[in-house]
């Protein structure tokens, strides 16, 4: 268990997030493959912390934590909204900004 | 102590226009008549106070300047506000508030009931303000100021009545003929400071008095640029076309500007500039010569015109070239004498005029008048004695006053210009005659009720009318060069020792007094020949005229002079924009424009088609553009 295994692993659920959030359908999906990207990061921030000797990751993760705890709760709140407007989850039939 | 106030003199008149023009909307129009009238006769009170204080004060005395702030100032050309009053400025000013008092009232009873009173009253105030700052202003940028203004006034005034598509079209025409005069006037303004870094009249002349090693040839074309100024100002011959149209305006104002005091301006004008005239020589014989053709040809058309206020119309385009003959002579003081009594005569002949048009019901055409003695006779009276000053007879104004330029002028140009004084002199008495007879005396053809004249239209009138019989008394001596009008004057027009002006040779007196007779007795007879074939044997006169259609054409149209105009610069230039409008402005200018907006929307809705909609495109364009900004930093870090 070296430093190389937690940069991969953080780099594959990175990869699974963002490839989830590109393919999936469902907005509840999407959010939770944003969350994925975000605890991603954090375990890098956290093995770099670890293996650079610092704390400066460290504290970004505590940072991010709270962002994305904050971040749920708009995130839901506009789920919720998208369904009451739209009266569906699935975002490929939702295109307003469509120029 | 009354020297102190002449700023005054302006002021009262402007007053008047912010009183009538800001506050005056509920006036009715007994209160805006009361305070446009008040506002100029105390002006005239106050311009008859400096005029005694003038005349009991030595001829040394009487020049008065007063500065009243610093307007312009760049290095070492300081330009005040300052106003200068000598003999030959009170004697334009007292023309200028005499008429244009008289005209105020006259004005009263002529617009009684007419849309647009008030507007006219406030016009016609701000146009005495105006001719006020030009006359007065001490130096070449003030007076191009009032000079300025008056023409604004006179355009406003002509399209009083702008409903009229005639109306509007000749305020237009005034105002675009007078633009090429002014446009040589500024040149002339400009070529003054260059040269003399001074723009004041009073240190003007005493440069030009003195030894100022100036070339004549630069004092010759600033001559001519501000005398192009003159001719535009004063409907002189190349730019005469503006005033015969500019008849549309209501009566008062052809009587007050463009008769009796702003086409005048040209002439004070040059009067004012005499020292410059005085010093290049080639530029008098060319004023002159250009007098002499606008005397002899306006008085040509004026004996062909239909319409009365026409007739008139090119009568003062005559006078003034009279006037201008008389400039072009260095007679200034006969200039001056001229101008002021053909204000005096030429404002009561419009006045008269506008009284005939009301009393026959808006009938211009003096074909259809006729008889009108027998119903106006006030008004016929004073109109004969307007038309007897006109035409030069003895004991009227205009006799001392035409005979001092006509022999003037022989003095210094010889007998060719006396035979053209004399032509035109005779041509003013024919058509003088004509007027009268035409309209006053013989058989009426004017069917319908004739209007009597009230109040506010005879005493205009008569005042005038006693004024053109005794002015005449300012012109005796007769024959010397020392009348009490030039005695009054005469210290305006000395240059020093350098040059005196009227320097010519001396005539004997026998020979004076035999031309003035010849010239009387031959006037006498045209203005009698006229009256005698236009009353009596009309019938065979109109036949006559109307066998020679062409000729009357001619005369009519002002030997086709407009249609000249017409084609040689106003169908070019409608032509030059029609073009610029179709071609320039559409195609070039619009389609600049336009493509401008056109590119930008055609690429804003190409690129729009990159905006589908989909969130994912857009989480793969963040991705890829990640992708794509790491690669190129890490590409420059390592």
């Amino acid at each position: 268990m070296g430093f190389y295994h937690f940069l991969s692993l953080g780099i594959i659920l990175f990869a699974i997030g963002v490839v989830g959030f590109v393919i999936r359908n469902n907005t509840i999906v999407l959010l939770l493959s944003v969350e994925l990207m975000l605890n991603s990061v954090n375990l890098i921030f956290v093995a770099f912390s670890r293996y650079l000797y610092g704390t400066e990751g460290q504290i970004y993760v505590f940072i991010i934590m709270t962002i994305a705890a904050a971040e749920v709760a708009v995130g839901l709140a506009i789920v919720v909204s998208i369904y009451r407007l739209f009266g569906t989850l699935d975002i490929s039939k939702i295109k307003l900004l469509k120029g | 102590m009354l020297f102190k106030a002449i700023y005054l003199l302006p002021l009262l008149p402007a007053i008047g226009v912010l009183i009538n023009g800001l506050l005056g909307k509920r006036f009715g129009e007994k209160t805006v008549a009361f305070v446009a009238c008040t506002s100029v006769g105390l002006s005239l009170i106050l311009a008859i106070g400096i005029l005694h204080q003038m005349l009991i004060a030595s001829p040394a005395e009487r020049v008065i300047t007063s500065s009243l702030y610093r307007w312009i100032s760049d290095g070492s050309l300081q330009i005040n506000v300052g106003f200068l009053i000598d003999p030959l400025a009170i004697a334009m000013i007292m023309v200028i508030l005499f008429v244009g008092f008289i005209i105020h009232f006259y004005s009263i009873g002529y617009m009684e009931g007419e849309p647009g009173y008030r507007r006219f009253f406030v016009h016609l105030n701000l146009f005495i303000f105006f001719m006020l700052i030009l006359v007065m202003g001490d130096n070449l940028i003030l007076t191009f100021v009032g000079w300025e203004g008056v023409g604004l006034c006179s355009y406003l005034l002509i399209g009083h009545w702008y409903e009229k598509k005639s109306a509007s079209d000749a305020g237009r025409k005034a105002f675009v003929v007078n633009r090429v005069g002014d446009f040589g006037f500024m040149l002339g303004i400009f070529l003054v400071i260059v040269t003399f870094n001074t723009v004041n009249f009073v240190e003007l002349k005493t440069i030009l008095a003195g030894n100022h090693g100036i070339p004549t040839v630069t004092l010759a074309i600033i001559s001519l640029l501000l005398f192009t100024g003159a001719v535009g100002k004063s409907a002189q011959f190349p730019l005469h076309v503006w005033l015969p149209d500019a008849m549309e305006g209501p009566t008062p104002v052809s009587a007050l500007i463009h008769a009796a005091t702003m086409v005048n301006a040209g002439v004070y004008f040059m009067c004012r500039i005499f020292p410059f005239l005085q010093q290049s020589q080639f530029v008098l014989p060319i004023i002159a010569l250009v007098g002499m053709i606008t005397a002899v040809y306006a008085a040509c058309c004026a004996v062909g015109q239909k319409d009365i206020k026409k007739v008139l119309a090119y009568s003062t385009i005559s006078q003034i070239g009279y006037m201008f003959m008389a400039v072009g002579c260095g007679i200034y003081v006969a200039g001056m004498f001229h101008l002021v009594a053909h204000g005096i005569f030429k404002g009561l002949l419009f006045l008269g005029s506008g009284a005939v048009i009301h009393a026959v019901k808006g009938e211009q055409d003096i074909v259809n008048m006729g008889g009108l003695i027998k119903t106006i006779p006030v008004t016929a009276i004073t109109f004969l004695i307007g038309l007897l000053a006109l035409a030069g007879i003895f004991p009227m104004v205009g006799f001392f006053s035409k005979d001092a330029i006509i022999m003037g002028g022989y003095e210094t140009y010889g007998i060719v210009y006396w035979l053209f004084g004399f032509g035109g002199a005779i041509l003013t008495a024919l058509y003088c005659g004509k007027l009268f007879g035409m309209a006053f005396l013989g058989e009426s053809n004017f069917t319908g009720h004739v209007h009597k004249p009230n109040f506010f239209f005879k005493a205009p009138l008569v005042i005038l009318a006693v004024c053109a019989v005794f002015l005449g008394i300012l012109g005796i001596p007769m024959f010397t060069k020392n009348t009490y009008f030039a005695q009054f004057m005469g210290s305006s027009f000395n240059l020093g020792a350098g040059g005196h002006a009227a320097a010519g040779h001396g005539i004997p007196l026998s020979l004076e007094i035999a031309f003035t007779l010849i010239l009387s007795v031959f006037a006498i007879a045209a203005i009698v020949l006229a009256l005698f074939m236009y009353s009596k044997h009309r019938k065979t006169m109109v036949d006559f005229e109307s066998r020679h259609k062409g000729l009357m054409m001619f005369l009519l149209k002002g030997f086709w002079i407009d249609k000249l105009y017409d084609t040689i610069w106003v169908r070019p230039l409608k032509w030059i924009s029609f073009y610029s409008d179709s071609v320039c402005d559409h195609r070039i200018v619009d389609g600049a424009v336009n493509g401008t907006g056109k590119i930008a929307m055609e690429v804003g809705k190409t690129l729009s088609r990159m905006q589908t909609g989909y969130v994912r495109y857009y989480a793969v364009s963040i991705v890829f553009g990640v992708f794509v900004l790491v690669g190129i930093t890490m590409m420059f870090l390592f």
